[in-house]
């Protein structure tokens, strides 16, 4: 027995101590300067509580993914519902389809929104053919552009444990609703729509974290007109090396981020949710 | 078979074919763009040229940055391949509060976004002398990649029964003989998807690498990142258009050896 335990360590610890020299003391020397700063312990903190901008940008960060995760959700619902129905190739199809973005990488995804929502590119000149507007619309360096690039990134994230919760439902339920005499819109608000909010709440959680960490996507697409949290935390290293403010805006993003999470799987089935196949 | 009226029907197929669209149609943008013969980026293009594709190959900075890139992902695969299947093959044999506190490591550098890594690995590799160095980023990528081979490996050993080690060991095999024997055969296609995963992190990894890079050792989504910023030429969509072919051929090869394991082993269980 005390040879299988010491096998077990011996199996674990290069791992363990991989990350501990590669993440665990990194992040700690890092939010360690967030208190050392020379104003006081809590000096940095004081300093982006009480900065107008920074309140701003905080907001924004909320205000945008808020924003992504209803529009994704809403979106997601029809992808979902069609994977949860589709069989043979039109089901093999439709999941390719939700899977290739998956596969490319989020930089070349964020620069082809670049190239389509130009102010000179396709889309607003079909939308200007179409005579839906006279002038280019802005659709890029502002709020936007940075929602529009980010649905598309986030939209499997929200459509795979939908879809996972849709197509676990019973169909009988449903049958039985309707012969109990239940008419469309009773069965969807009574039956399917609880047995199906576990999965929504959960990819919807998700999309919600994945938001407020977003960084390639809001700064490419976004720049100075869209400030998000890890941009400016990226500024501060970048173009100011305020280390001591960019460890505690980092602290302030990883904190909000656990508490959610940790909100999320006391409220939300999550293992039923997201993980489940 | 459940009552679905037809305008239901109509209206979720037709919503998921428009949403479809739009995962999947902006992401082919980049190809006729990289076809263009003028020097800037216009869609659709007037006149079509591979004239772009000849700069990205004769220019050395975008080679030594598809070099780097390679290299960058070979360290960060070979890395959390060995890590993250003997940290896997650990995890299974403990139990209770042990296996969800190491899980929970192990999955952490999937949680914390990544900005706030970057940002906390960069510190620490400025101290070390890591930083701008191509083994730094392919240690630091590893680390990212870590998560994805402990999923798909956990999730491939499941397919092997504690008994048939017990067998092995008890008929005189030492634990690595079992492993190989035994544990390997049957964890193979969680290993090819957490390289594959692994490959494709790193290879398409920006926020650490912008931080990690430095002057000499870009990375390809680097020089994009740089030059989306500066020059906006087709020749960002080249590099763009051969990100995606790697990531596809990578993942289909992927998909194809899954699916011809599993017809091999169809047809091998009649003899069985």
């Amino acid at each position: 027995m005390a040879r299988y335990r010491v096998e077990t360590a011996c199996l674990l610890a290069p791992a363990v101590l991989f990350l501990l020299l590669l993440f665990v003391v990194p992040l700690a020397r890092l939010f360690s300067l967030a208190f050392t700063d020379e104003g006081g312990v809590f000096a940095t903190f004081g300093v982006l509580a009480e900065s107008e901008v920074y309140r701003r940008v905080m907001l924004n960060t909320f205000v945008v993914a808020l924003a992504v995760t209803l529009i994704t959700v809403l979106l997601a619902w029809p992808v979902a519902y069609a994977l949860s129905r589709l069989k043979g190739f039109w089901f093999a199809l439709a999941l390719y389809g939700v899977l290739f973005p998956f596969w490319i990488s989020v930089l070349v995804r964020t620069f082809s929104w670049m190239i389509l929502l130009e102010r000179n590119g396709p889309i607003n000149r079909l939308l200007q053919g179409l005579g839906v507007t006279d002038q280019p619309l802005a659709l890029l360096f502002n709020d936007t552009g940075v929602m529009i690039g980010m649905v598309h990134v986030l939209l499997p994230y929200a459509i795979m444990p939908l879809y996972a919760a849709m197509a676990r439902v019973d169909r009988r339920l449903l049958l039985a609703s309707d012969g109990l005499g239940a008419g469309l819109l009773d069965t969807f608000a009574r039956v399917y729509f609880p047995l199906v909010l576990p999965g929504l709440l959960g990819g919807a959680t998700f999309v919600f974290l994945l938001s407020l960490g977003f960084f390639i996507t809001p700064a490419l697409l976004g720049g100075a007109n869209a400030i998000t949290l890890s941009m400016l935390i990226a500024s501060f290293v970048t173009d100011r090396l305020a280390w001591s403010l960019a460890a505690a805006g980092s602290l302030v993003l990883l904190l909000v981020v656990l508490a959610l999470l940790a909100v999320a799987a006391r409220l939300l089935p999550l293992d039923k949710g997201m993980f489940a196949r | 078979m459940t009552r679905q009226p037809l305008w239901l029907s109509i209206l979720a197929h037709g919503g998921a074919g428009l949403v479809l669209a739009f995962l999947v149609l902006p992401i082919v943008a980049v190809l006729p763009a990289s076809v263009n013969k003028a020097s800037f980026i216009f869609l659709p293009p007037r006149a079509y040229s591979t004239r772009w594709y000849g700069e990205f190959f004769l220019d050395s900075e975008w080679r030594s940055a598809l070099s780097t890139s390679l290299q960058v992902a070979l360290i960060a695969t070979v890395v959390a391949l060995v890590l993250g299947t003997v940290s896997a093959i650990g995890l299974r044999r403990i139990r209770g509060r042990w296996h969800s506190l190491l899980t929970g490591l192990f999955l952490a550098p999937m949680i914390v976004p990544v900005i706030v890594t970057a940002v906390a690995v960069y510190r620490s590799a400025l101290d070390v002398g890591l930083a701008g160095t191509v083994l730094g980023l392919g240690l630091s990528h590893a680390m990212l990649a870590l998560p994805f081979v402990v999923i798909n490996v956990g999730i491939a050993l499941r397919t092997v029964d504690d008994n048939w080690l017990r067998a092995a060991a008890g008929l005189g095999a030492g634990p690595w003989t079992v492993f190989r024997t035994v544990t390997l055969p049957n964890i193979t296609p969680g290993l090819v998807g957490g390289a594959v995963f692994s490959f494709i992190t790193s290879f398409d990894e920006v926020v650490v690498a912008v931080f990690m890079a430095g002057y000499a050792n870009k990375t390809l989504p680097v020089k994009i990142w740089e030059s989306i910023r500066l020059e906006y030429t087709p020749v960002v969509a080249v590099a763009a258009v051969l990100m995606i072919l790697l990531a596809m051929l990578l993942f289909g090869g992927a998909q194809a050896l899954g699916r011809g394991q599993s017809i091999l082993k169809k047809s091998e269980q009649p003899q069985a």
